[in-house]
């Protein structure tokens, strides 16, 4: 397991997620500023896209969580796990920032 | 010292600990007694049949049932990390593991049970864990960020819950039982089985009649499992989860009786063997039953309550006579229910559903008559669940056939009967509840704190949910205004709110006219952001993407980026194409575009050209491209003016009497843009034979001889509806006019996703208010609309030209933020049918995924539809 540097800070937009590719896998990262950098597959586990990185923040009974573009499940940005069918879990990834650099821990 | 009172004493603070405390407090006998608490954990009582919960939210906090400001409050002292080690029944005595002695007057065992670990050598292994506190599960938590594979001992309910958690850590997980089969106390075979299959289309390997002889050490992980079969298994953590043993070892070393394959003997009254200690929850044995769900640990609890209180007090104690086993709950996802003899017994009659396509299965077992309800198992649809326990244990006689009870659907759930039990672990009638809205709670908290009602396991919620509804429809309180969890307005507050108050970002919205959450974030949610972003929009016709605004932030999956997604994530392109009217310049400038991406085409209801498959980094250069051949958008992406169809009119048709086409384009082009509740779409046609379908849509024009006459209010798609006449004759300025008012006033007016025709029907007064609205100007209200209209109209900008204009911004659209380390796209996920792309994606279409609300989902397909 390593982290990988995969963009400057000031490359991620506040409030909205980019997707970055991270050791073979696409990662999901949200910016939510003050309240934080958080990282979870891109890959919607309802579906298999890989698209959630476009997904709607929100929150949800005090969990983050971001909505799926296509049918709207809601996973928490914490953990990954739906709220709507806890068996659904897109997995969250370990984050952070160094001298402006956001790092993404891989897991290989 | 201060006045000694008699000493009560509870050992253990766990859920049923807690909940006798909670009576204590209910008849006032924290008052009577001084009263101790002992819990061995190092915090106060927690839910801990919904254990996992933690892992979905990754904190505790919402597992706690209480605090230790709580007992401060009721003024009970609560000793945590302390455990008590000996029972002098004699002197009446209690002795903590520190030697410090406390006296009872009374003394209650609530100690829980242990999870049992079957005897294999090497079960002491590391990371070979249980499953039964916090502490388990920040073990288990640890175990697994170094593991790749995971078993799980034990197919029960329990163990089924640790396989969830498992799996939710991201461990390949397995699952082996000794039985034949999973949950084999709960389900007969069939059900077992069907239970298995769906687990494992899940991902979790199930393997039972397996019994588990020795772990040691593993080639391919840290440890390998061997079994009575000579096979094994390779993985790197292990969780014990095949059952409970009652924690009677207090009781035990006290020479309390206890039962011969342990737990603590009680009476009806919860007394054991030694005088005034009682034994309540899993540690009791009560007629050589052992209660292993909280329900009967509950009931336990308020007996034990009620004698106490007996002994000090004027009231009359109650009795333990039982409890009813049946359970209903959600495992990895699985709906599973039994109630009663799920498992059948001799002589039985039975009903049987099997349903292998949708997964459901259903049984119900009755007595030899075929009249009386004694047990169901129910698995993959357990929304029967309250009415079959209802009839469990009322024991009332089946009317009518029993394959009915199968196939009746859960919506009559909340025609309960009044005295029908709808939260059994706190024995809460529906007509508690009904009793408790009546009187002013409303809410579900409300509901929760008073009646106890869904704050034990939380199965019940939905029906408690939908009792409240019920009754608050019933007495005729305006209820569930709010748009969301986040506002307590509808949408017609909030845009008077944000029009009156000049608010223009969500931020200011949600703080000072919104609920942000408890713990202080204000993002709202996929309901009301969007409705926010529509309203901004309505309002002020900003860019929709502006990020100094926010707006960016809070657009729907379709504006968030200009165009319509598509199951595989791509997008389909419709610029506009006013009226319907193309030259053939721009019809080859499209088709070549369309080729150069590969990209699949389609013709719209709308009478325009849908292209699809276009990804996402794709969208600005074919964009630049159309918008280079002067195309424009076409808004297929917004709750906004989709198309106005028209028919070929007067300029070729030898029937038409006026230019459809010419006033369609008008029309379109006079309205593009306007952001409203839901979609919006025109037709136009050119005499009375009404070839352009035009009392189907939100606003129809027919041409008459003496100018037009307007029908508003229709629909296509899903909930046809033929449009009502407006206003007849009327010229060109007038329609405009008209529209102008009427289009607004919806804006103004309608609620979230509100097509025209419900908002219409919804008018008190129907279509004759909307007339005195916009024709007689019944509220005073028309100059504003048509002044806010001229604004929308004079600030109408193509988004996608708006775009292109920002470079910096362009960046949205790369599908990576670090796109050279990303892989090229793979083609091979299509498939070419008709000389055309298609996606190539299984399993991913709405037919197999539960759609909230179907008029949300915007696709360019209900364009066809129009």
């Amino acid at each position: 397991m390593s982290w990988i540097n995969v963009c400057e800070e000031t490359n991620l937009p506040i409030g909205t997620g980019v997707a970055a590719w991270v050791a073979g896998k696409a990662v999901a990262i949200f910016n939510l500023g003050k309240d934080g950098l958080y990282a979870i597959d891109n890959v919607d586990p309802a579906t298999g896209v890989s698209l959630l990185a476009r997904g709607l923040i929100c929150e949800m009974d005090g969990d983050l969580c971001v909505a799926s573009p296509l049918y709207k499940q809601h996973y928490r940005l914490t953990t990954g796990v739906c709220i709507e069918d806890s068996s659904l879990i897109a997995s969250p990834f370990d984050i952070k920032t160094e001298q402006g650099q956001v790092l993404v821990l891989a897991k290989v | 010292m201060a006045v000694s009172k008699p000493k009560l004493m509870v050992v253990g603070n766990g859920m049923v600990g807690h909940h006798f405390i909670e009576q204590v407090c209910s008849l006032g006998l924290n008052k009577i007694f001084d009263v101790h608490v002992f819990g061995e954990e190092p915090r106060p009582a927690y839910d801990r049949v919904q254990l996992s919960k933690y892992f979905e939210t990754g904190s505790a906090d919402p597992l706690m049932l209480t605090s230790a400001k709580d007992y401060q409050d009721w003024g009970i002292t609560l000793h945590l990390n302390t455990m008590i080690t000996a029972i002098d029944t004699a002197t009446k005595t209690i002795t903590n593991a520190e030697g410090q002695h406390y006296v009872y007057e009374q003394l209650v065992l609530a100690t829980g049970s242990f999870p049992f670990v079957p005897p294999i050598n090497g079960n002491d292994r590391d990371q070979c864990l249980v499953y039964r506190t916090i502490e388990d599960l920040q073990a288990i938590q640890a175990a697994a960020a170094n593991s790749k594979v995971g078993v799980v001992v034990g197919g029960g309910l329990l163990g089924l819950e640790a396989a969830n958690a498992m799996k939710q850590l991201g461990v390949k997980t397995h699952v082996v039982e000794f039985a034949p089969q999973l949950m084999p106390v709960q389900l007969n075979d069939k059900a077992g089985e069907l239970l298995c299959s769906k687990i494992e289309q899940l991902g979790v390997s199930v393997h039972t009649s397996k019994a588990t002889t020795a772990i040691i050490d593993g080639e391919s992980a840290l440890h390998r499992m061997t079994f009575n079969d000579e096979s094994f298994l390779e993985t790197d953590m292990i969780v014990f989860s095949a059952g409970i043993r009652p924690q009677d070892q207090l009781a035990r070393v006290s020479n309390i009786n206890i039962g011969e394959r342990g737990g603590i003997e009680i009476d009806n009254w919860c007394l054991t063997s030694a005088p005034d200690v009682y034994a309540i929850g899993e540690c009791a044995l009560w007629q050589q039953k052992i209660f292993g769900l909280v329900a009967p640990g509950y009931q336990m609890a308020r007996v034990a309550a009620s004698h106490i209180a007996s002994s000090v007090t004027d009231t009359k104690a109650q009795t333990f006579t039982g409890a009813d086993m049946s359970t209903k709950l959600k495992l990895l996802g699985v709906d599973v229910a039994a109630i009663g003899a799920s498992r059948g017994f001799d002589n039985a009659q039975f009903v049987e559903l099997s349903d292998n396509q949708t997964g459901i299965y259903k049984k119900l077992w009755l007595d030899e008559s075929g009249t009386l309800l004694k047990g169901a198992v129910l698995i993959g649809d357990n929304s029967d669940y309250s009415r079959l326990l209802d009839l469990y244990l009322s024991q009332d006689e089946i009317t009518g056939s029993a394959v009915e009870l199968l196939l009746a659907g859960a919506e009559n759930e909340a025609d309960l009967k009044d005295t029908s039990i709808v939260c059994s672990c706190h024995q809460v009638t529906k007509g508690d509840i009904v009793d408790a809205v009546k009187a002013g709670s409303h809410k579900m908290a409300e509901i929760k704190s008073c009646t106890r009602a869904a704050s034990g396991c939380g199965g019940c919620a939905p029906v408690v949910q939908k009792i409240i509804d019920q009754t608050l429809q019933a007495e005729g309180v305006d209820f569930n205004a709010g748009i969301c969890a986040h506002f307590d307005h509808d949408r017609q507050a909030l845009y008077h709110l944000c029009q009156v108050e000049g608010i223009s970002d969500f931020t200011t919205l949600i703080t000072q006219h919104g609920k942000p959450s408890a713990n202080g974030l204000h993002y709202g949610c996929d309901i009301c952001k969007p409705a926010a972003a529509s309203i901004f929009a309505s309002l002020k016709n900003q860019y929709v993407l502006n990020q100094d605004s926010g707006h960016v932030q809070l657009q729907d999956t379709n504006d968030a980026y200009l165009g319509n997604i598509q199951k595989d994530g791509t997008y389909s392109i419709v610029p506009r194409v006013a009226g319907g009217e193309i030259t053939p310049a721009k019809l080859i400038a499209m088709g070549q575009i369309a080729q150069e991406y590969d990209l699949y085409t389609k013709i719209t209801g709308g009478q325009r050209i849908d292209m699809f498959g276009a990804t996402l980094s794709q969208l600005p250069e074919i964009w630049q491209k159309l918008i280079d051949a002067g195309f424009e958008t076409g808004h297929a992406y917004g709750k906004s003016l989709r198309t106005v169809k028209s028919c070929v009119g007067s300029t070729w048709c030898r029937y038409g009497v006026q230019d459809s086409v010419g006033f369609a384009i008008d029309l379109e082009n006079r309205y593009k843009g306007l952001r409203s509740p839901h979609k919006l779409k025109f037709a136009v046609s050119g005499c009375t034979r009404e070839c352009a379908e035009a009392q189907s849509k939100d606003i129809g024009i027919i041409a008459t001889d003496k100018g037009w006459n307007l029908y508003v209010a229709g629909n296509g798609g899903m909930r046809p509806r033929h449009g009502d006449l407006f206003a007849t004759d009327l010229s060109t300025e007038e329609l405009y006019q008209y529209i102008d008012r009427i289009l607004m006033f919806y804006v103004k007016t309608a609620d979230k996703l509100q097509r025209t025709s419900t908002w219409m029907e919804s008018l008190d007064g129907g279509l004759a208010y909307l007339k005195s609205v916009v024709i007689d100007d019944a509220l005073g209200i028309n100059a504003a609309l048509e002044q806010q209209m001229n604004h929308i109209v004079a600030t109408y900008q193509c988004e996608w030209k708006t775009s292109l204009e920002q470079p910096a911004f362009l960046a949205r659209f790369n599908e990576f933020v670090n796109p050279n380390e990303a892989p090229m796209s793979d083609a091979s996920v299509y498939q070419r049918v008709r000389e055309q792309r298609f996606p190539n994606i299984k399993d991913a279409g709405a037919g197999t995924i539960a759609i909230k609300d179907i008029t949300e989902q915007q696709t360019t397909a209900d364009e066809v539809v129009a």
